[in-house]
């Protein structure tokens, strides 16, 4: 059973930038989202080669997010 | 005879007069209901005036808030004119000598009102900066212990708060 792993940074004015792993494709926003409720307040979203690879090897995707204030 | 002074620095702020006049000496006394029972004088004081040490014909001086700005008045021909100070010998100056120094201790007054506002601002914006980030902070935990995530805090060389959250799928 993958874990799956989410590193949540809290800035210094309430910002938040996340960063997760084992997650498949889409699901890594969704578990933000119900995390962070990041809805209209995402500034930017990177992915990385992984996260394309939804369907080969989940457990190694990662996504980076960052919220605005 | 009583007059009406005009300065050219407006007093405004009663907390900055109340302070200028107690560094020029004047030992200011914001009358109050209770002190107007109390003082006997021809001029018509009403709650609220500032009462200052200096006396003429009319009784104590005092300031009266007219309009926006507080206002001098007393006995136009400044006659029988003293001090009235429970502090010892204090010398009675002219009405405009009086204002001018006034306007000056004034304008001190208002410039460290001005910085304690600045104070209290910035003071205030880092109060609203933390609660902000103890908000989130909690509210992230909460949810996380609610999806059933395993949380560890810890903080990055930043001295910005990380959250490790982590789940079985």
């Amino acid at each position: 059973m993958p874990e799956q792993k989410i590193v949540i940074t809290i800035d210094n004015d309430g910002g938040i930038s996340a960063k997760t792993s084992g997650f498949k494709g889409h699901s890594c926003l969704e578990a933000l989202d119900a995390l962070l409720d990041l809805d209209g307040v995402v500034s930017n979203v990177t992915k990385n080669d992984e996260f394309h690879q939804q369907q080969i090897m989940p457990q190694t995707r990662t996504l980076e997010i960052k919220r605005k204030l | 005879m009583s007059a009406v002074v005009k300065t050219t620095t407006p007093f405004v702020i009663e907390e900055v007069l109340m302070l200028a006049l107690e560094v020029a000496g004047a030992e200011p006394q914001l009358v109050t209901t209770e002190l107007l029972g109390t003082l006997a004088q021809r001029n018509q004081i009403q709650a609220g005036d500032i009462l200052i040490n200096r006396s003429d014909y009319n009784g104590r001086q005092f300031f009266r808030k007219l309009g926006d700005r507080w206002s001098l008045l007393h006995d136009s021909d400044e006659l029988s004119a003293r001090v009235v100070s429970q502090l010892g010998d204090r010398r009675y100056t002219p009405v405009t000598r009086f204002l001018t120094n006034l306007s000056l201790t004034y304008d001190h007054a208002y410039q460290r009102h001005l910085e304690n506002l600045a104070g209290q601002e910035r003071v205030r914006l880092e109060n609203e900066r933390k609660a902000r980030v103890e908000a989130t902070r909690l509210q992230a935990i909460a949810k996380a212990k609610a999806q059933g995530y395993t949380i560890k805090e810890t903080s990055n060389s930043k001295g910005q708060i990380q959250l490790v959250l982590t789940r079985m799928a």
